[in-house]
C-alpha cells in the first residue's frame, strides 16, 4: 500500500514536471519570437544630400525634402524625410527635424509669426527649435549639416 | 487531506472534472494506446506555432514568400517556430493514421464507439485538408506547382469537374485569390472544424472509456 502511494505521487510529479518543461519549451521561444522586432535597429550614419545651399533663405528656416530607403520587416521602401535648414551667415548651417517632439506630428514654419507650429496639439517652437508653447517636452532634433560643392548634406544617423 | 472541499473546488468543482479526465479507470493497455494522445499533442503544437506564424505571415502574392523568409532568417527562433509547424504537419498525418490503424486492428470502432470513429474519420479528413491548404502558403515554387497539380486532380470529376477546379482556385488560374482562400480555410474554417470534431471525439473517449485490447481465444 505504502509503495503504491509513492508510485502514484512519483508519476504525478513526473507528469507535472514534463508538463512544466513543455510549457516553458513552447512559451520561452514564443516570447523571444514575438518580442524580436522590438530590438533596436542599427542605422549607419549617412550623409544625406538635401539640395543646393543657395536655396536657403538667410535667417528663415527653409524646408528640404529628400528620400531614404527604409527596411521594415521584409519590405524596403523609399520614405520621404524633411528638414528645415537655417543659416544666419550662409557659412554655417543647422538642420532641424520637422517631427514634433510631442507625439511625432509634422511641424511647419509659419512665416508671418516667425514660429514653427504643430497642428496636432498646438506645440510652438522658435526658429532655433526651442519650445515656446504647448506640450512638446524638448526642442526639435538638430542634425549636423555640411556643404560639399554647393550642396547641403545632413548627417542622418538616427 | 480533509474532506472539506477547498475554496476553489467548492466554487468550481474542478476536482471532480480532474478525476474524470485524469484519474479515470482504464483497462490494461500498451503503448499503441498513446497514439491518440500523441496526435492531440502535435495538434496543440500546430495550433500554438500556427498562431505564432500569423504574427508575421502575410497571405498576399507580394508578401507571402518574403514574409516566410523573414520568419525563417530574421525573426528570433523563427526557424524553430516554422520548423515545428512544418514537421508537426507531417507528424500529425502519420500519427493520426497510426492511431486509426490501432483502432481498426483492435476493432475499437465497434458498438458503442461508432460516433467516436466517425468523428475520427472526419478529423483525418480535416488534417489532410490542413496539409493541402498549408502547403501553398509559403508561396514558393514547390508550393505553387504542388497546388497546381493538386487542384487539377479535381478537374477529372464528371460534369462538375471544371467548376470544382474554379471553386478551389477562385478562378481558372492559381492566383492571389487561391492564396487568400487557402489561408482563410487554413486558419479559420479548418481550425473551427477541428476543434468541434475534436471536442466531440475526446468527450466520447471520456464518456464511454477506452476499449480493452481484444483477448486471445482460448
Amino acid at each position: 500500500m505504502g509503495d503504491e502511494v509513492s508510485r502514484r505521487r512519483f508519476l504525478t510529479r513526473a507528469t507535472a514536471a514534463i508538463g512544466a518543461l513543455l510549457t516553458a519549451g513552447f512559451g520561452l521561444p514564443a516570447v523571444a519570437y514575438f518580442v524580436s522586432p522590438a530590438k533596436k535597429q542599427e542605422t549607419e550614419t549617412d550623409w544625406l544630400p538635401l539640395g543646393s545651399s543657395s536655396k536657403v533663405e538667410m535667417g528663415t528656416p527653409t524646408l528640404f525634402k529628400t528620400t531614404i530607403d527604409r527596411t521594415t520587416g521584409w519590405i524596403t521602401e523609399s520614405e520621404e524625410v524633411s528638414f528645415y535648414v537655417l543659416t544666419e551667415n550662409a557659412r554655417t548651417y543647422v538642420a532641424l527635424s520637422n517631427v514634433c517632439t510631442h507625439l511625432g506630428c509634422r511641424i511647419r514654419w509659419v512665416d508671418n509669426q516667425d514660429e514653427f507650429f504643430c497642428p496636432c496639439h498646438g506645440g510652438v517652437f522658435s526658429k532655433e527649435g526651442d519650445v515656446l508653447d504647448g506640450p512638446p517636452p524638448r526642442p526639435l532634433d538638430h542634425f549636423e549639416v555640411r556643404e560639399v560643392d554647393g550642396t547641403l548634406e545632413v548627417n542622418y544617423g538616427v | 487531506m480533509s474532506d472539506r472541499p477547498s475554496w476553489l473546488d467548492e466554487r468550481t468543482g474542478w476536482k471532480q472534472i480532474w478525476t474524470i479526465l485524469f484519474l479515470r479507470k482504464i483497462p490494461k493497455v500498451n503503448w499503441a494506446y498513446t497514439l491518440g494522445s500523441a496526435t492531440l499533442f502535435v495538434a496543440i503544437n500546430q495550433i500554438v506555432t500556427g498562431i505564432l506564424l500569423t504574427i508575421f505571415y502575410v497571405p498576399s502574392p507580394q508578401d507571402a514568400y518574403d514574409s516566410v523568409r523573414y520568419i525563417t532568417n530574421t525573426v528570433t527562433l523563427g526557424w524553430l517556430i516554422r520548423g515545428l509547424h512544418h514537421w508537426g504537419a507531417s507528424a500529425m498525418v502519420v500519427l493520426a493514421v497510426a492511431h486509426m490503424l490501432r483502432v481498426i486492428i483492435h476493432g475499437a470502432y465497434k458498438y458503442p464507439r461508432e460516433v467516436t470513429w466517425i468523428t475520427g474519420v472526419g478529423l483525418l479528413l480535416v488534417v489532410i485538408a490542413f496539409g493541402f491548404t498549408g502547403y501553398l502558403l509559403p508561396w514558393d515554387q514547390k508550393a505553387y506547382w504542388a497546388t497546381t497539380v493538386g487542384t487539377r486532380i479535381v478537374e477529372v470529376t464528371p460534369i462538375i469537374g471544371d467548376w470544382l477546379l474554379r471553386l478551389l482556385r477562385g478562378g481558372t488560374q492559381l492566383s492571389g485569390v487561391t492564396l487568400t482562400r487557402f489561408f482563410g480555410m487554413h486558419v479559420w474554417v479548418l481550425p473551427a472544424a477541428l476543434l468541434l470534431l475534436l471536442a466531440t471525439h475526446i468527450f466520447l473517449v471520456f464518456r464511454i472509456g477506452i476499449s480493452a485490447p481484444p483477448k486471445k481465444e482460448r
